[in-house]
C-alpha cells in the first residue's frame, strides 16, 4: 500500500514538474517574441483579418544606442503616419495637426507583444505548441490560454529562428478564431533602416502634459467587474461626446481596456457587434442606453452592462 | 593636343586600364572622345573587324533617349518627413487645440472602424454573427414590430429603419472612436496623475 501510494505520489510529482517545466519553456519564449520587437532593426508589413475585412500595415522598427523608433502605416487609410520615438506617440495626418501622446509602444499594435510580462503571467498561461511551416519559415506555435473565462486566448506564431511574431490569433472561449494578424512580409537588417535614420532626427511637435480629466460617474454606479479588470482612474476627458454622455468608465486589466458608456436611452433595442475580436454592445432600458465596448466576450460585456446602476 | 594625350588614349583603345584623371579628363573633353573613337576605329582596320556589331549612331541614341526620360521622384516616408517639415510645429493637443483635438484625431485615424461597424451585421459568418441569445433581432440590426414587418405596407418603413439603422451605427461609431482613443491617451493620463501625486519629474525615459 505504502509503495503503490509513493510510486503515486511519484508520477503526481513528474507530471507536475513536466508541467512547470513547459510553462517554464513557454515563457521563455514569449520572451523571445517581446525581445525580437523591441530590439531588431526591420521592416515588415502585416494583415489584419477580421471576418472578410482586411486591413493591412507596414511596419518598421529601429533602434541605436540611445533612440527607439517605429513607424506604423495603415495602408488601407491614407494620411495617418503613426511613428513612436522613444515613450512618444505620434499621429501624424495630413489635413490636421498631429496628435501627440505619451505611451510605450503604439497601441495600433497588439499590445500583447510589449506589456509587462508579469501583467501577462497574472492573466495567461503559456503552452509550447507544435511547430510548423509559415509563409516558407518555420514557426513554433505559442498558445496563451486565459486562466479566466471571458478572456479571449491567444494563439502565437514565432519564426524559430528570430523569435519574430509571425501570425497572432485572438480566439474566443470556445476556440473561434476573431482575429488574426497575420506577418505577410519581414526583413530583419543589422542596420538601422535609412528612412527611419532620418526621421529620428526629424523635428517633431511637443506632447501637451494637460491631459484633461473627466468629470464623470457622478449619478451612475457600477457593480460589478470582470475578473482580473479594475477601473482606471481619471479617464480622459470624451470632448466630442461631452453632450451626450451621462458616465463613462475605462476598465483595464493591464493588457485589455473596456469602456463603459452610459446614455440617455434613444429606444432603440439591444443589440451586439463585434469588430473583430472587439465586442461592441448596447443595453437599453426604459430611461438609460449602456453601452460596452472592448475585448471580452458578449457574456462579459451583458454581465457589466447589467451592473450599471 | 599634347603627344602624352594620345599615348595613353591609344592604350587604352588598347584596353589599358585608365587613372581616375584620364577618365575625368576623356569624359569632359569631346576632342578626346573623338580621338579615342579614331583609335578605335584604326584598331579595328588593323584586326581585320571590318563590320561593327552596333550601329555608328549607337552612342548618340542613347544619349537621346536618356535625355527624353522623365526624372522619377521615388517618395518613400520622404513624404512623411516633407509633411513633417511643411508643419506639424503644433500638436493637437497643444493647449489651445486641446477641446477640438481628441475628436478630430479619433476621426482622422479611425476610418478603418468605419467599415467594421457596417460589415459585421452581414450574415453568414459564424464567428461574426450575435451569439444565439441576440439574434431576436433581423440581420439589419434594428427591430420591427412583428405586425408591420409581416404586411406589405412594410416597404413603407425599410427607409426610415435605413435611416435608423444609419443614425445608431453612427453613434456607435463614434462610442468606438472614443474608446480607442481614450485607450491612446491612457498611458499618458496615468503617467499625469503619478506626477500629480508625487511631484514633477522628468517624462522622457
Amino acid at each position: 500500500m505504502m509503495r503503490t501510494s509513493g510510486v503515486c505520489s511519484a508520477i503526481v510529482l513528474m507530471l507536475l514538474s513536466a508541467l512547470a517545466q513547459a510553462e517554464q519553456a513557454g515563457w521563455q519564449l514569449f520572451d523571445k517574441v517581446q525581445y525580437a520587437v523591441k530590439h531588431y532593426n526591420f521592416d515588415t508589413s502585416f494583415v489584419v483579418l477580421k471576418g472578410s475585412k482586411v486591413d493591412t500595415y507596414r511596419w518598421l522598427h529601429g533602434q541605436t544606442a540611445e533612440q527607439e523608433i517605429e513607424h506604423l502605416i495603415p495602408l488601407d487609410t491614407s494620411g495617418v503616419d503613426i511613428l513612436r520615438r522613444n515613450a512618444l506617440v505620434y499621429y501624424l495626418l495630413t489635413d490636421r495637426p498631429a496628435f501627440v501622446t505619451r505611451a510605450s509602444h503604439i497601441p495600433e499594435l497588439p499590445a500583447l507583444l510589449f506589456e509587462d510580462k508579469d501583467t501577462i503571467r497574472q492573466l495567461y498561461n503559456a503552452v509550447v505548441g507544435s511547430s510548423s511551416v509559415m509563409s516558407g519559415r518555420s514557426a513554433q506555435l505559442l498558445r496563451l490560454t486565459a486562466k479566466q473565462g471571458g478572456r479571449y486566448h491567444y494563439w502565437l506564431w514565432l519564426d524559430a529562428q528570430t523569435g519574430f511574431p509571425l501570425r497572432i490569433d485572438t480566439m474566443s472561449d470556445n476556440q473561434n478564431a476573431l482575429e488574426r494578424w497575420l506577418v505577410t512580409h519581414m526583413q530583419i537588417s543589422p542596420e538601422l533602416p535609412e528612412n527611419l535614420r532620418a526621421l529620428m532626427a526629424a523635428d517633431l511637435p511637443k506632447p501637451a502634459d494637460n491631459t484633461v480629466a473627466a468629470a464623470f460617474n457622478s449619478s451612475h454606479q457600477l457593480t460589478w467587474l470582470p475578473d482580473g479588470y479594475q477601473p482606471v482612474a481619471e479617464p480622459a476627458s470624451i470632448p466630442q461626446l461631452e453632450g451626450s454622455l451621462l458616465s463613462y468608465w475605462l476598465l483595464s486589466d493591464g493588457l485589455h481596456q473596456v469602456s463603459v458608456f452610459v446614455q440617455n436611452t434613444q429606444q432603440l433595442p439591444t443589440q451586439a457587434y463585434r469588430d473583430g475580436a472587439t465586442t461592441i454592445y448596447v443595453q437599453t432600458n426604459a430611461q438609460l442606453e449602456v453601452t460596452v465596448i472592448g475585448p471580452v466576450s458578449i457574456d462579459t460585456a451583458r454581465q457589466l452592462a447589467a451592473a450599471v446602476r | 593636343m599634347s603627344l602624352e594625350n594620345q599615348d595613353w588614349l591609344s592604350a587604352a583603345s588598347d584596353n589599358q586600364p585608365l587613372s581616375k584623371a584620364q577618365l575625368d579628363s576623356l569624359l569632359s573633353s569631346a576632342q578626346l572622345q573623338q580621338t579615342l573613337e579614331r583609335y578605335q576605329m584604326l584598331g579595328a582596320v588593323l584586326r581585320h573587324e571590318t563590320q561593327s556589331p552596333l550601329p555608328a549612331s549607337f552612342a548618340d541614341d542613347i544619349a537621346a533617349a536618356l535625355q527624353n526620360e522623365p526624372t522619377y521622384q521615388l517618395t518613400d516616408s520622404q513624404s512623411l518627413l516633407s509633411r513633417i517639415k511643411n508643419g506639424v510645429a503644433q500638436a493637437a493637443n497643444g493647449r489651445w487645440l486641446q477641446p477640438v483635438a481628441q475628436g478630430a484625431v479619433a476621426a482622422g485615424v479611425a476610418l478603418i472602424a468605419v467599415l467594421g461597424v457596417q460589415q459585421y451585421q452581414q450574415p453568414g459568418e459564424e464567428m461574426l454573427t450575435p451569439q444565439p441569445m441576440l439574434q431576436t433581432q433581423p440581420i439589419a440590426g434594428f427591430a420591427t414590430p412583428v405586425s408591420l414587418s409581416q404586411t406589405t405596407v412594410s416597404d413603407r418603413f425599410a427607409e426610415q429603419e435605413q435611416q435608423a439603422m444609419l443614425e445608431q451605427q453612427k453613434r456607435l461609431q463614434a462610442l468606438l472612436n472614443a474608446h480607442r482613443q481614450q485607450v491612446r491617451v491612457m498611458e499618458q493620463a496615468q503617467q499625469a496623475k503619478q506626477q500629480n501625486n508625487d511631484g514633477p519629474k522628468p517624462n522622457e525615459p
